[in-house]
């Protein structure tokens, strides 16, 4: 079996293939339901078909879901971004267990999450200099 | 010692620090806010009264504009008790503890007291605000039983939001008064 790739495979192209000529066909069966008038299909035996309405409501309830989900994406963010009291500004469970490694001379020291307080210290209390532009 | 600096808020408004040294390790800072200006308060009235006249021309119902009348007033009333805050200061007494207080424009109070037992730190946080990353200072604090966790944060000069180089004055003296507290106090 090949390994996970974007390749064209011959799988593929019979799929897309296979893809293509149902969309094909669900479009064109959609505009004959549209726009052949009911009487011409039942003489051809088709009776049983949705009310007319519904080719002209379902795309409108498409296009107004489509608009409402930006409006309920941005609402959504919104709602979701922690309030400025919240503790998950500062830290959060993986930070509080993290390991402390010992300190090694000459290597690069590890990676770890620094206390808040140390690095308002470094920023605002040591360098002056560096603060007068705002 | 009183000393007064005019700094700019989130939105770029006026605000006024004072800063006051009511002894070596007791400090006051005191921010306010512009009040309630005439012009926007006139802006809102005649919007509020126009809109008002534009219905009752469609409705030929004169409770319309009494109804506008009684609402702007009840609206005014509120939003200078509740909302417009003109002033929040923040107290630090060494050894003691931390007080926050707001002052409404209706003259309304409303303060807070924090024992320095539960203070961890002050710190300036940044956090996403609406559609913006701020700069809020905050007062980080313990539960005394367990010292090395931070139980709450709680914010400070919450409505004034002033910008970093304010915010920064502000830090800088309470971590003067932090430290002190920190040497001179006995843990058991």
């Amino acid at each position: 079996m090949v390994e996970n790739s974007p390749l064209p495979l011959p799988e593929r192209a019979i799929y897309g293939f296979a893809l293509f000529l149902s969309s094909q066909f669900g479009f064109i069966l959609y505009l004959v339901w549209a726009f052949i008038p009911e009487s011409w299909l039942n003489s051809l035996g088709l009776t049983y078909w949705p009310q007319k309405y519904w080719a002209v409501a379902l795309p409108d309830h498409l296009l107004i879901a489509v608009v409402i989900g930006y409006v309920l994406l941005f609402g959504i963010n919104m709602m979701s971004t922690s309030p400025l009291n919240s503790i998950h500004t500062i830290t959060d469970n993986y930070a509080k267990n993290q390991q402390w490694k010992n300190y090694q001379e000459d290597a690069i020291p590890a990676l770890r999450d620094v206390p808040i307080s140390e690095v308002n210290k470094m920023f605002f209390l040591e360098a002056p200099e560096l603060n007068t532009q705002n | 010692m009183e000393e007064e600096k005019s700094f700019s808020d989130i939105c770029g408004g006026r605000l006024a620090l004072r800063r006051r040294y009511y002894s070596p390790y007791c400090r006051e800072f005191g921010l306010s806010s512009p009040r309630l200006s005439l012009r926007s308060l006139t802006a809102v009235t005649c919007a509020v009264w126009l809109v008002a006249y534009g219905l009752f021309t469609l409705c030929e119902n004169s409770m319309i504009l009494s109804a506008a009348i009684f609402i702007t007033i009840i609206g005014l009333l509120g939003y200078l008790h509740f909302v417009k805050i003109d002033q929040e200061t923040l107290l630090i007494i060494d050894s003691l503890g931390i007080q926050m207080t707001s002052s409404y424009a209706s003259g309304k109070e409303s303060t807070t007291f924090i024992e320095m037992d539960k203070v961890k730190d002050v710190i300036i946080n940044e956090a996403i605000y609406m559609q913006k990353v701020i700069y809020y200072l905050c007062i980080l604090l313990k539960d005394p039983g367990k010292p090395h966790e931070i139980s709450q944060v709680v914010p400070v000069f919450q409505s004034a939001k002033p910008r970093l180089d304010c915010l920064i004055e502000v830090y800088r003296s309470c971590q003067e008064i932090l430290a002190h507290q920190k040497a001179t106090s006995t843990s058991p």
